[in-house]
Order: structure tokens, then sequence, then C-alpha cells
């Protein structure tokens, strides 16, 4: 009888603090995953690097990919191309030709959607079209609409974010050519926290597939996924806790300008966009983090937006002097930008899943 | 007779004292580096949003549980819950090892130097002492009533 009833307090025991063990497992990742308070997770060893490719000029961003060649435009040579092959480091330098030469650019940028490519300035406004097999450009939009930022979609769609004639607000829109140019703007997209522009700002991204785009803004702690039509849109909130943007404005001016007047709070710094994943470069320091370590690296945090979760972070350690300026990812490959040079590393599949 | 009554003692007072340095040698290490333990802990694949509680909780608990165990009263009631508290961290590293995001280079605090598997073999020891150590107490209980009667 005592026995009896020594194994059974014995196992009592034994399952509760099993129990008491899984349940603090189960109701921490839960946490940790869906309303995680800045906590960050680094598993080992997400990506490798593969290689540092001097630019020799700090003017260069990513213009696109296509068979493991990325294309990288330059700021102050517009109209130049680098070429890298990711495979074997060979370099080709691409002359885009214009059909028209008489367009008053003002800031162009190239962007290539394989089999073609974009020549941008929404501040003529213009777009040039071409095939990337003769990289020459021809008139395609010309005045149709004014736009701070665009990305291709495919052949006749292109994704831009412009400030609206009536109301002086920022707004993402759709230009798409059928039988004529249309312009599809939705208002509802961005939410306005303070003016509607600032505090709304952020950059624009695009899946390498080129079938969800996004958005993350710069000043909270937010990002959005949309459909290739802009229709369907999914919100998801970042680990960090700044939710509303933490900017000062002036007054308007006489001419009509506000001005920012302090260093805003960054939150999403850069952004990129793959697969169910977005992942997003923030120098917000976590709880439990050593700040040191902002010193060696930048911290990039990977969300995926169909599960709706949060799922790790990782350092990519600093490869050149200065911030983080791009960050893509095509196929296998992360490619980052910082100073004068590029930074290739391989994506580790069974991480990323 | 007499001997066999002596031999659980001994045992208990065996047990007694590994538990009790085991548990006030763990405090005191967590204790003195506590931010250290404290990042640990955050950046331990299980227990992550729990980090600040346990990282007072633990400590303290393992300082009572470590000297209460002398107690004559309480003994019994100790040595109960310090097993559950060794099934706890057993079933911890099967956590990690099994069901866990990734794998953390070390676990933090205790006996950081133990590979996983000694810590569980460790871990089981001890579980084992501790049903020894229970099992010895009820024989004196028996033994005692038997003496009394």
């Amino acid at each position: 009888m005592r026995v009896k009833s020594f194994i059974w307090r014995l196992l009592g025991f034994g399952v509760a603090g099993i129990l008491l063990m899984v349940l603090l497992f189960v109701t921490s990742e839960q946490e940790m995953h869906h309303n995680n308070a800045f906590i960050r997770r680094y598993p080992h060893h997400p990506i490798k690097k593969l290689f540092d490719f001097n630019l020799g000029y700090n003017s260069y961003y990513l213009a696109g990919f296509e068979n493991d060649r990325l294309y990288l435009g330059n700021h102050t040579a517009p109209l130049h191309l680098l070429e890298v092959n990711l495979k074997t480091k060979d370099t080709t330098h691409i002359k885009i030709g214009l059909e028209s030469k008489d367009i008053p650019f003002q800031s162009i940028t190239v962007n290539v959607v394989p089999p073609y490519f974009f020549v941008m300035d929404g501040t003529v406004p213009c777009i040039l079209r071409g095939y990337t097999r003769d990289w020459e450009a021809r008139d395609w939009m010309k005045g149709e609409v004014y736009f701070t930022n665009a990305k291709a979609v495919d052949s006749v769609s292109i994704f831009i974010k412009t400030i609206s004639s009536s109301n002086r607000q920022a707004i993402l829109g759709l230009l798409q050519y059928s039988n004529g140019f249309n312009t599809y703007l939705y208002p509802e997209l961005l939410e306005k926290q303070m003016d509607g522009i600032f505090d709304v700002d952020g950059l624009l991204t695009m899946s390498p597939d080129f079938k969800s785009l996004g958005y993350s803004y710069y000043y909270r702690n937010e990002f959005m996924i949309l459909d290739a039509d802009l229709k369907s849109i999914q919100r998801m909130k970042t680990i960090d806790t700044v939710s509303m943007a933490q900017i000062t404005l002036s007054k308007i001016s006489k001419t009509g300008e506000v001005k920012m007047t302090s260093p805003p709070l960054i939150i999403n710094r850069t952004a990129a966009q793959f697969d169910a994943f977005m992942l997003i470069h923030s120098n917000r320091l976590g709880k439990y983090e050593q700040s040191e370590m902002l010193e060696d690296a930048f911290i990039i945090d990977v969300y995926n937006w169909e599960k709706e979760r949060y799922e790790f972070s990782f350092y990519l350690y600093h490869f050149d002097t200065g911030k983080l300026k791009e960050l893509k990812v095509f196929e296998s490959y992360l490619v980052a930008l910082s100073g004068e040079k590029l930074s290739v590393n391989q994506i580790k599949s069974s991480v990323f899943k | 007779m007499k001997v066999s009554i002596n031999i659980p003692a001994k045992l208990v007072a065996i047990v007694t004292l590994a538990y009790s340095v085991l548990f006030i040698y763990a405090a005191i290490q967590k204790l003195i580096e506590v931010e250290q333990f404290r990042i640990q802990l955050g950046q331990s694949p299980i227990l992550t949003t729990y980090a600040d509680y346990i990282m007072y909780a633990l400590p303290l608990g393992e300082l009572v549980l470590g000297f209460t165990i002398f107690s004559h009263k309480f003994k019994r009631q100790v040595l109960y819950v310090s097993y559950s508290l060794m099934v706890m961290f057993t079933t911890y590293i099967i956590l990690i090892l099994n069901f866990s995001d990734y794998i953390p280079c070390s676990c933090g605090g205790v006996l950081e130097k133990l590979g996983w598997t000694e810590h569980i073999v460790f871990n089981l020891v001890f579980i084992i002492i501790a049903i020894i150590g229970l099992w010895c107490l009820d024989y004196m209980d028996t033994n005692k009533q038997s003496i009394i009667l």
C-alpha cells in the first residue's frame, strides 16, 4: 500500500513538472511569434557570406536581376548600368540608349523586369521602356502622372507613390497601360498620423517574382503586403514598439514647404521581400541585446506575412563603412549595398522555411 | 535492525547535502552574473518571454530550497519540489533538443561546460537521488511507527 502511494506521488510531481514546463514553452512561443514585445531571436547562420564586391563608387543602387546577373544602376551616371554575374563575378558595363534625347531628366531610376527594363523619372514625368537584349529604351509614358517612387510590376504596370494634387497627401497607386494609360490611386492604403506626407514615408518593396508588393513605413512599426492589383492588403506590426511616428515638423512656410525639424526616429530602415518573407533592417536594440553588436553588424528581422508571425533575426556583418543602403533577395542570393561595396550572401533554405 | 535504520538516515543526509550544495551553488552563480543570465534566458528559445521573471524567481527559489532542505519539518516537501524542479530542467533540455526553433550555444547558469547529454544524465542522477531520499524518509517513518507500536 505504502509503495503504491509513494509511486503515485512521484508520478504526480513528475507529471506536474513536465506539464508546467511544456505550458511555459507553448505560451512563451505563442507570445514570441505573435505578440512579440521586441525580443529578437538569433538562430545560427541563416545566411552564408559568398563574397564582397568593390564597386568603386557609392552611387550604385540595385536595379534588377536576371539569370544570375545582378544589375546595378548609378545615380550619378544615370544611363550606365553595371552587370555583375553572381556566379562568375564577371562584370559588364551597359550603356542604355534613349529614343528621345531631349527629355529634361532630373532623377532617373532604372528598373529591370526581365525581359523588359524601365527608365523612369517621376519629376518629368516620363517612363521609357525597352528590352534587356538590346538596352534601347523607347518612349512609353509621358506626362500622365508625377510620382516620387516607382517600381515596375510587369510589362504594363508600375507601382507608384505620388502626392495627391487635391489634398497634398502621399498616395500609393498603379499606373497601367491597356489601350492607353490609366492611373489607379488608393488613398486608404497609407494611414495618416500627422501630416500624411512625412509620417507615412516608407519604402516600396517588390517580391522577386513580381507577384506581391509591399510598403514598409520608415517611422512606425508597421509594413503592408499588397497583391499586384493593390486590391488585397495585409498590414503587419513589427516587433518594435513604436507605433506612432516620432518626427517633428516645421510650420508651413510662405513657399508651402514643411521640413523635419529634428532627426526622425527611424524604425524600419530598409526592407526586402521574397516568397512569404519580409526582411526589415532596423538598428534599434530589442530586449536582452548587447549594444556593441551595432558596431559590427546590421540587424535584419525576418517576418512571415503568410503566417503573420515574426520568425527570427540575423546579423549582416558590416562589409564597408556607412549605413546599409539597400537589401534584396533574388533566388537564393541576399544582396546588400553599403558604402562602395556590394555584399553577396547565400540564403539557407532550411532556415527560411 | 539497528544498522538498517541508520543507513536510510545517512542516505537522507547525503541527499540533503547534495541538493543543498547544488541549489546554493547554482543560485549564487546566477546572481553573480545576473545580466549574463538574463541575456542567456532572453536568447533561450523556450522561456524567452518569461526571462524577466525567471531571472530572479529561479535563483531565489533555489536559495530557499537549498536552505529549507535542512529543516526536518519541511524536508519531505522540499525534496518533492526539488524532484519536480529537476524533472522540469530535464523537460527543458528535451524541449530544446527536439521542439525549439534552434538550439542555443549554452543553456546558461549551472554547469555550463556540460554537453546536452551529460546534462540530462546529470539531471537524471539528481532525480534518482531525490527518489532515494524520499523513499528513505518514508522507510524511516514506517520504522519509527513500528518501533513505537
